[in-house]
Parts: C-alpha cells; sequence; structure tokens
C-alpha cells in the first residue's frame, strides 16, 4: 500500500519546508566543519612554527587545479538548476558536467595525497600530515557523499523530468553543492596559511 | 465547517493507527509518525531495562567496601560506563524528543505527519544502528572510559570495544540530528491556521527549544568521536599532547556538546510539566509567555556555560570566573519555569492522578537538582566537590529525577492516547510513590557520600561511607521495584485495560481532540484551534466517561482575548 511520503498538500509548501530543511542541515555541517577547522587552529597556533616539520613540504600544487575544477562544477550545477526551472532538456547535461568535474575534483584531491605520501608525509608521523589528511580527507568524503543524490538527480535530469513546478531535486543538490564549494575554499586557505613558517 | 473535525468526536473513526493496516512489513516501513513513536518508545524503554540493570549491578558492588569475587575492578568500570553511556545516548536523548515527541508533536499541531516521513524512519533506523554498535563494542570487549570518554585514556589505554561504541554515539549522534531538524521545520510549516506561536502548546515550544540544540551542538559531538577514532587508529591526533597536540581541546569540544545535550535531556521534560500541571489542576497555564521564552533563554545559555565542566583542567582563572558567572544565570529561566508552575497549581481544581503525582515529583526533585549545582558553579566550592558523588547525585537528580520522571510522567499522561486503554490508577499512584521515595533514599544519600570527599568511579572505598552506600543501594531497589511495577501494569493494560476515553484528563490542546488511538490520518481535515490552556469549554460528559470540549465556545473565548 502506497503511503503519503509528505504532509504537504501543497507542492510550493513541501518546497519551502524542503529548503528549510536543507538549510538546517548545511547548519550542521556548518557546525561541524567549523569545529574541526577550530581543532586544527588551535593545534596549529599552540605549536608555532614547531608545527611543521623542518623537511615538510608545502601542500602540492595540484590542489589548485582541484579548486578550478570544483569552482567550476559550481556553475554547472547553477546552470543545471536553471534549465531544470525552465524544463529546458540541457539540465541532463548539465548535471552530467557536474558530476564529471566532481570526478575530476576527487582525482586531484588523491593525486594530491600520493605526491605528499610518496614524500613520507603520513598520518602517523606528526600533526602537520595528520591534519593535512583528515581535513582534506572530511571535506572529500562530503564529496563522496553527496555523489549518490547527485547521480540519482542526474538521472532523472537527463530525462528532463525537472520543470517550472518540481525542480527540487536539483536545487538541494545545488545548495549542498554550493556549500561544500565554499566549505573548500575556506579549508585550502586555512591549509595553505597553516603551511607558511 | 463548523466543528473541529468533520467526524463527530464521539464516534471513533473507523480504524486507528495502529489497525490501518498490518503485518510486520506495515511496520518496519511505516512512515507514519505514531507508529515510529511507538517503535522509538519500545526501543527506549528496553534500553532503559538493560541500563537500568547496569546501575542495580554497579549500587549492589558498592554494598562491600573491598573487591568482591563476581565482579572485578575492570567489570565494574565496564558495568557503570555502559550504564552512563546507554542512559545517556539510547535512553534520555531520545526519549521524549523522539518516542513522546514523535507521537504528540504533529497531532498537538492538528498535521497529519511530521515535515519529512522518510527521515523520520531514517533517524529511527539509525538509533538502531547505534544500538547495534553498542553491542558490537560490548563483543569486542566493553568500553570502561567513563561515558565521557576523556583523552589519553580513550586514544591509549582504554578496553578494546571503545572504537565501535564511538563509532555507535557518532550514529546516534546523526539519530538526534535528524530528528531534531525535522522536528523544527514541521513547527514552522505545519502549524495549523490560528496557531499562532503564543498560542502553540508550551510542550512544543519545550520540543522547539530542544531541537535548535540538537541541531547546532551536536554536530560538534560527531566530529569530536570521529577525530577520537582517527587518533586511537593511528596513535596520533589533534587531543595526543606528546605531539603538540590538547587534550582539554577534547574536554572543550565534548563539553561543547554535552553540556547544551543536559538542556536536550531536560527541556522536553519541562514542556511535558507545563502540559501536565495545566491540564491535570485544570486552570491556564501561569506565565504562558515567561515559560516560553525561558525554554528558549535555556537553550542560547547551554551553549556559554560549557566551561564549568573543566574548572579543575587547567582552565585560565579568567575563564573559569566567566564560566562560573553564566553558569549562574541559568538559575533565573530555570526559576521562572518552576514559579510558573506553582503558580498555575495555586487555586487550580488539582486531580492527584497518576501523571500529576509525576509533575509533581519533577518540581520536588528538579528544584534539589538545580539549586546543587550552585556550590558547583562555585569554584571554591567546586574544587572540593568535582568528581565525587555530589556530582553524581546533583546530575542524576537533573537527568533521572527531572528528564526521566517528566518522561515517565508524559508516558502515563499519553498512554491512553497513544494505546486507547487505560493503565490501573490504584498502580499507577504506588509506582509513582516508590520511584519517589527510592529515587531520594538513593540520590540524596550520595549527596552526604559527596561533601565527605567520596570520589566518583571508586571500586574500593573507605569503610566510613559504608552507611551510606547501604542507604543509596537500599533505595535503588526500592525504585527498581517501583519501576518492575510501573512495567507490569502498563503492559497489563494493554491488554486488559480499560477503554480509553478521547479525553480523559480534560485536556484543550488538539491531541485530545481525535480518538484514544487516534485514526491513521489524525485529523479528516485541518482543525481550527484555541488557547490550549483555555479549559472554561470543557465539561465531563457522562456518556463519553471522558471529558469534551465545546470547540466553538472555545474558539470564541480564545478570541474575545480572554486566554492571554
Amino acid at each position: 500500500m502506497k503511503q503519503a511520503d509528505t504532509p504537504f498538500d501543497n507542492p510550493a509548501a513541501r518546497f519551502e519546508a524542503g529548503r528549510m530543511g536543507m538549510w538546517l542541515f548545511l547548519l550542521v555541517l556548518a557546525m561541524l566543519f567549523g569545529a574541526t577547522i577550530l581543532g586544527y587552529l588551535v593545534v596549529r597556533l599552540d605549536n608555532g612554527d614547531a608545527f611543521i616539520p623542518i623537511d615538510a613540504p608545502s601542500p602540492p600544487p595540484i590542489l589548485l587545479a582541484s579548486t578550478i575544477a570544483l569552482m567550476l562544477s559550481g556553475f554547472t550545477m547553477q546552470r543545471a538548476v536553471h534549465a531544470a526551472r525552465i524544463g529546458d532538456p540541457r539540465q541532463g547535461a548539465m548535471m552530467m558536467a557536474t558530476l564529471a568535474l566532481a570526478a575530476v575534483f576527487l582525482a586531484a584531491q588523491a593525486l594530491a595525497w600520493r605526491e605528499l605520501y610518496q614524500q613520507n608525509v603520513t598520518v602517523s608521523d606528526n600533526l602537520y600530515g595528520w591534519t593535512f589528511y583528515v581535513l582534506t580527507g572530511l571535506h572529500a568524503a562530503h564529496v563522496l557523499g553527496g555523489l549518490p543524490p547527485m547521480i540519482v538527480t542526474a538521472w532523472r535530469a537527463s530525462h528532463c523530468a525537472y520543470n517550472a513546478s518540481n525542480y527540487r531535486g536539483v536545487t538541494y543538490c545545488a545548495m549542498y553543492w554550493h556549500f561544500l564549494d565554499g566549505v573548500w575554499l575556506v579549508l585550502y586557505a586555512t591549509l595553505w596559511f597553516g603551511s607558511v613558517r | 465547517m463548523t466543528t473541529l473535525d468533520a467526524r463527530p468526536i464521539s464516534t471513533p473513526a473507523p480504524d486507528n493507527y495502529l489497525t490501518h493496516t498490518r503485518g510486520l512489513m506495515s511496520w518496519v516501513f511505516t512512515l507514519d509518525h505514531k507508529r515510529i513513536g511507538v517503535m522509538y518508545l519500545f526501543a527506549v524503554l528496553s534500553s532503559f531495562f538493560v541500563g537500568g540493570v547496569m546501575a542495580l549491578l554497579v549500587r549492589t558492588k558498592l554494598l562491600f567496601p573491598g573487591e568482591v569475587s563476581w565482579m572485578t575492578a575492570d567489570q565494574y568500570n565496564k558495568a557503570f560506563t555502559l550504564h552512563g553511556a546507554i542512559m545517556v545516548f539510547l535512553v534520555i536523548i531520545p526519549s521524549v524528543p523522539a518516542a513522546l515527541g514523535n507521537f504528540i508533536m504533529p497531532i498537538m499541531l492538528g498535521a497529519k505527519d511530521v515535515a519529512f516521513p522518510r527521515l523520520n524512519l531514517f533517524s529511527f533506523y539509525l538509533w538502531v544502528l547505534g544500538a547495534i554498535c553498542a553491542v558490537w563494542s560490548l563483543l569486542a570487549g566493553g568500553f570502561d572510559t567513563g561515558w565521557t570518554f576523556y583523552t589519553p585514556y580513550s586514544t591509549q589505554f582504554s578496553a578494546g570495544g571503545t572504537i565501535p561504541v564511538l563509532v555507535g554515539v557518532f550514529i546516534l549522534g546523526f539519530s538526534s540530528i535528524f530528528t531534531g531538524l525535522n522536528f523544527i521545520v514541521t513547527i514552522h510549516k505545519l502549524r495549523p491556521p490560528g496557531m499562532t506561536w503564543f498560542r502553540m502548546p508550551l510542550f512544543l515550544w519545550a520540543i522547539y527549544a530542544t531541537a535548535i540544540i540538537q541541531v547546532l551542538a551536536t554536530p560538534v559531538l560527531g566530529i569530536t568521536v570521529a577525530l577520537l577514532v582517527i587518533e586511537r587508529s593511528f596513535n596520533i591526533g589533534i587531543f595526543d599532547p606528546s605531539m603538540g597536540g590538547d587534550p582539554v581541546l577534547f574536554q572543550h569540544f565534548f563539553w561543547f556538546y554535552s553540556h547544551p545535550a543536559v538542556y536536550i535531556m531536560v527541556l522536553p521534560g519541562m514542556g511535558i510539566i507545563s502540559d501536565i500541571i495545566a491540564v491535570h489542576s485544570h486552570r491556564h497555564i501561569f506565565g504562558f509567555r515567561f515559560i516560553a521564552f525561558s525554554s528558549i533563554a535555556i537553550a542560547v545559555f547551554s551553549f556559554l556555560v560549557w566551561g564549568h565542566h573543566m574548572f579543575t583542567s587547567g582552565q585560565s582563572p579568567l575563564m573559569n570566573v566567566l564560566f562560573s558567572a553564566i553558569t549562574f544565570s541559568v538559575a533565573i529561566p530555570s526559576a521562572v519555569k518552576v514559579f510558573n508552575w506553582l503558580a498555575t497549581l495555586y487555586k487550580g481544581s488539582i486531580s492527584l492522578n497518576t501523571p500529576m503525582l509525576y509533575g509533581l515529583s519533577f518540581i520536588f526533585l528538579f528544584t534539589i537538582g538545580g539549586l546543587t549545582g550552585i556550590p558547583l558553579a562555585v569554584i571554591s566550592t567546586d574544587i572540593h566537590l568535582h568528581d565525587t558523588y555530589f556530582v553524581v547525585a546533583h546530575f542524576h537528580y537533573v537527568m533521572m529525577g527531572s528528564a526521566l520522571i517528566a518522561m515517565i510522567g508524559g508516558l502515563h499522561h499519553w498512554w491512553p492516547k497513544m494505546f486507547g486503554v487505560m493503565y490501573s490508577e490504584f498502580w499507577g499512584r504506588i509506582g509513582c510513590a516508590l520511584v519517589f521515595v527510592g529515587f531520594n533514599i538513593t540520590f540524596f544519600s550520595q549527596f552526604m557520600l559527596g561533601s565527605q570527599g567520596m570520589p566518583r568511579r571508586y571500586y574500593q572505598y573507605q569503610p566510613e561511607f559504608q552507611i551510606y552506600h547501604h542507604i543509596s543501594t537500599g533505595g535503588s531497589y526500592i525504585m527498581g521495584l517501583g519501576f518492575v511495577i510501573t512495567a507490569i501494569y502498563l503492559i497489563h493494560s494493554l491488554f486488559a485495560g480499560k477503554k480509553a476515553p478521547a479525553n480523559p484528563w480534560g485536556g484543550a490542546s488538539l491531541e485530545w481532540q481525535c480518538s484514544s488511538p487516534p485514526p491513521h490520518d489524525n485529523f479528516a481535515t485541518t482543525p481550527r484551534v484555541g488557547d490550549c490552556y483555555d479549559f472554561s469549554a470543557v465539561r465531563w460528559d457522562e456518556k463519553e466517561q471522558g471529558y469534551v470540549v465545546d470547540t466553538e465556545a472555545h474558539i470564541a473565548s480564545a478570541n474575545s482575548g480572554k486566554g492571554h
């Protein structure tokens, strides 16, 4: 027997409630990332320059590439919302592009990890390595966790499922995605400044 | 539309939520907030039983000052840790919001369900997964850190089941977050026409304030235990002092959640008490706005006082003074509530039935619990009392004597609504009396112990403390007996209880205006609301053997401004 999965009779009210729920969820994640960054700052500032081992490399330059990929994916995501809103069939392509850029981002992060690992920066030697892997890993985990709903949304968008009367799914994905964009910029800046003596 | 509901209130709907669909799968995959609430209730009360058995084991060990053959020091550490962790994470935190709140809140709002029914079911299964992790931890060797998981003990020395239980706490945290998120949106978006914020039952105000804390504080616990797991796995982390980390940072993070969590536990209880006191004294709640805003004030203060757990952890003296001062200020909104409840009772027509007895117990126990917090907030006396039984007694008065007693009171208050049956009032009063007396014997003696210097968590103790431990353990057996009696008559009522009327106590809020048990969709049409604490249009109906509300008079009375 089909159960009612929403108490709202009116789709507009349902959308409003969904967006509010999404904002609250982003607030939850903001607290989570905020606490993590605060913890990083405490140990970074407590230890002064001793935090950075003598032979430690800076964050790998490939992070710049991942940053660009993530920013571009934010742009394609927003195009997807725009297309969905007017029922434009390009919504599918834009969602697919976003997914592809997300994959590029994750690959670049993995390469950055590999590069550091090859320079003997490991997770268990000092807090410099530990914090780098934990902070970037936490963010990557959220990107990875966002992919399943993004894939479902992209699948629906490629069938042009969204239009002016319903573009809920794309909107929720976009809110989450832009949030991760912003978090990455803050995180990247923090780690970069943290690596300067 | 002249009546509150298209169905006459006296005739029940063709079916109710319990009989609407049948079979195990209709429960496992249900999206109905009432069924999810009942599943939570069952899960929480089962955990309460396990946690209670652990407490009785610990109390029984403490009859003897030395070693006992049947419980080693290690087993003792694991028993009290398990007691604390189960009671906090599996019982008290979800007890009122997730179990009672899930059931009652949408009905109080006249809504069909919570805003996100699927998310609600997901929260429940996260709870189940968290509970499974706790069992996994026991199989992996148990955990003996105390429920606070302080580093470096938890990262380097504690028993083998520490990582599984931390994973469990992480998952339970997200269960709690999603419940809170769901409730905030529900209260914002699903209030019926006419129910302004200031006509909303105080239980909902309390649930709302609680949900804010759940959403803002719990993520910090989540990341803290996640970092702890990583640190334990790699033997290094930001809480590890040997590499430049900071163990006190862990305490800051932990208490940034766990102090507000105290209010996650007690605020919903305060909401229940506001409703119980008003309904069972048949008198308009006194100082509605003060009670409502004091809930919000407590939620705000809760974020600013975590440092009072760390007066002896090497915090700077300035921080100690600030945290001490802000901690005192929590007394203000708490006292506002207590005095408003007392003023509601004054000249009320008080029915001393079981929910009301629990309500009055709450006021008594919460007052003791709150006032004994003051010597703990004074830095100089806290140095002496820190980590003694005084602290144990204080937080049991608040968490158990207040939060849990309110939950049991609310359970009795809404039991007829939830299951459509009345329990034995006689045995209800006996059970409540035993719990109340047993509780005070158990924990008042611990104030004596603590003020004389008996440290908490110790397996062995000086012989001069033995008399107090004997009194305390005796009290815990009385309390245990009270809970066993309560469980027996409640279960008995499910099978043999008298059929409950829609409105057995004379309440005026919406949940009393749908049948008992409620139909699947709660209300056929969106109901109209008056002032939920205005009992002037509520009268006893001999034919119904319950109270009925004259809807038109009720709404007219609210609109004429008599309510507030």
